[in-house]
């Protein structure tokens, strides 16, 4: 069976009831991450009611489902794209196992890389970060629970449609999914985060340097002498160079730098604020 | 120091939380700024909560959980963090002190906590490792029940650690408040947390985000931006 035989039956088999049970199944496809098969037994759950309509033997449908517990890689947003693939092509295995069967194993098997880039790259790396930036600097402006709230709705915005669509996006692109892939809305939105997150590291900046000055008056830095004072402003020096010699972006390297500074930074303020006599 | 429907309701936003992070739904319940705000929802101080909420945010901003990464549980670790600084500030306003908080206690049971979580997580992962090797073996003798119980199993596993480290991390907390409360050092009012939070925020963002020209000059737009608005706040 060829991916062009495949296109003229298969899309009035994906309907709107399986690909939102699949979706919402999608919700727990990592439950049963583990280290050896990933989310295997997760995406596998996920497959089962559309597996339930291509192989109503109930041995047939045991083997397909163990085909997919194996190993399996995703972002948790992404996932889904991967559900909406592997479901298109069991369609193909039910019909052709002996060609299909090994066509899809190897094309799942090559999709675990992009689908877990793409989805880190745009959700952990860029979306998640500058939202979580940029409201907490209002959180810490405003003292509020309300860009808590809009944290909430934005990064869900994305990321639950980008999941909620996936099975469907998946499922039309089947083996030609890497169109979906290459498409620039990824590249678009990572950049579009990350100048967001860029402005807020300004704004942090910019707001540090409003914040210092009226704290200094504010909790009577000004008024503080002595070598304790001396030694507290030293150790909130220090902190902070460590802290932008130490502090890495990317991968959640040395992930305990900052919390370790924001440790120290704490304590040089506080023993600042006893030395100046303020609250 | 806290209720009993405090402590319960904390357990249960503990499981939530461990769920949200990576098992489930991943709604990002489980971040900082929202763990924050909704502890101090549930120990009736929500613009504290908020606050503490956003200086656990700044400072576990750069954590990615990507593949087997291992790092801190920042979830556990900023609900039993600020739930430490909410409960020192309700007892030092009681007592008709100034109000602050205990914020180096606050962040260094964060971190205890954090550890907690991530040697709990792992172990989960161990656990589910063992579950997905099962269900291998009885899907192959045909039981397609197999794959849902064990997402169920291990949802409900998780559930019980979130809740169990949550527990855990809020007695150890509770008991080191009781034991500094008379030691009064590491206390800082909610004007003096933000300047040390801000100077996380700034240099933890500039290293996520400042990459070629157009970041920086994005960094430069928002500096001016964000001095503006912190100004006139404070005008």
């Amino acid at each position: 069976m060829t991916a062009s035989g495949s296109a003229a039956a298969p899309r009035r088999f994906s309907r709107a009831g399986e690909r939102r049970r699949i979706a919402f199944r999608a919700l727990g496809v990592q439950a049963v991450w583990n280290y050896d098969t990933l989310q295997a037994v997760g995406f596998a759950w996920s497959l089962l009611p559309g597996l339930e309509r291509i192989y109503p033997d109930r041995a047939e449908r045991a083997g397909r489902v163990l085909a997919h517990l194996d190993l399996i890689n995703a972002n948790p947003y992404l996932s889904t794209l991967g559900l909406g693939v592997a479901l298109r092509l069991e369609q193909e295995v039910a019909r052709d196992p002996a060609i299909a069967g090994p066509r899809q194993a190897r094309l799942l098997k090559a999709l675990n890389g992009p689908l877990g880039a793409l989805g880190d790259e745009l959700f952990w790396g860029a979306w998640r970060p500058a939202l979580g930036l940029t409201a907490a600097l209002f959180a810490l402006a405003t003292m509020s629970v309300w860009p808590a709230l809009i944290f909430l709705v934005a990064f869900n915005g994305l990321a639950q449609s980008v999941r909620f669509g996936g099975v469907r996006a998946g499922f039309a692109g089947g083996a030609g999914i890497a169109r979906v892939l290459r498409d620039p809305f990824w590249r678009r939105a990572t950049g579009r985060a990350r100048t967001l997150g860029a402005v807020a590291a300004g704004a942090a900046f910019g707001a540090g340097l409003v914040w210092a000055g009226t704290a200094a008056g504010d909790l009577g830095w000004r008024d503080a002498d002595g070598a304790w004072a001396w030694a507290s402003a030293a150790a909130f020096a220090l902190s902070v160079f460590l802290l932008v010699l130490g502090a890495r972006g990317g991968r959640g390297e040395r992930p305990l730098v900052p919390v370790l500074a924001l440790l120290v930074l704490l304590a040089a303020c506080s023993a600042l604020v006893q030395a100046g006599g303020g609250g | 120091m806290i209720e009993p429907l405090e402590g319960l309701g904390l357990a249960g936003l503990g499981a939530v939380v461990f769920l949200d992070q990576w098992p489930a739904v991943q709604a990002m319940v489980s971040r900082p700024l929202v763990v924050g705000s909704l502890a101090g929802l549930l120990l009736g101080a929500p613009a504290d909560g908020a606050l503490w909420g956003a200086v656990f945010e700044v400072a576990f901003l750069a954590i990615q959980p990507v593949g087997a990464a291992r790092y801190p549980d920042a979830g556990l670790a900023a609900l039993a963090g600020t739930t430490v600084a909410l409960v020192g500030l309700r007892e030092v306003s009681r007592a008709g002190g100034e109000p602050v908080y205990p914020a180096v206690l606050a962040v260094a049971v964060a971190l205890g906590a954090g550890a907690l979580g991530e040697w709990a997580g792992g172990w989960h992962r161990r656990r589910n490792g063992v579950t997905a090797a099962r269900v291998q073996s009885q899907v192959a003798v045909g039981d397609l029940g197999a794959p849902g119980r064990a997402v169920l199993i291990a949802l409900a596993r998780g559930a019980l650690i979130g809740a169990v480290v949550t527990l855990l991390s809020l007695i150890g907390g509770l008991a080191g408040l009781a034991l500094a409360q008379d030691v009064g050092a590491g206390l800082l009012s909610a004007a003096g947390l933000r300047l040390p939070a801000v100077v996380v925020a700034a240099v933890v963002g500039v290293r996520l985000f400042l990459r070629g020209p157009s970041s920086r000059l994005a960094w430069v737009g928002g500096a001016a931006g964000g001095a503006a608005l912190a100004w006139l706040g404070s005008a």
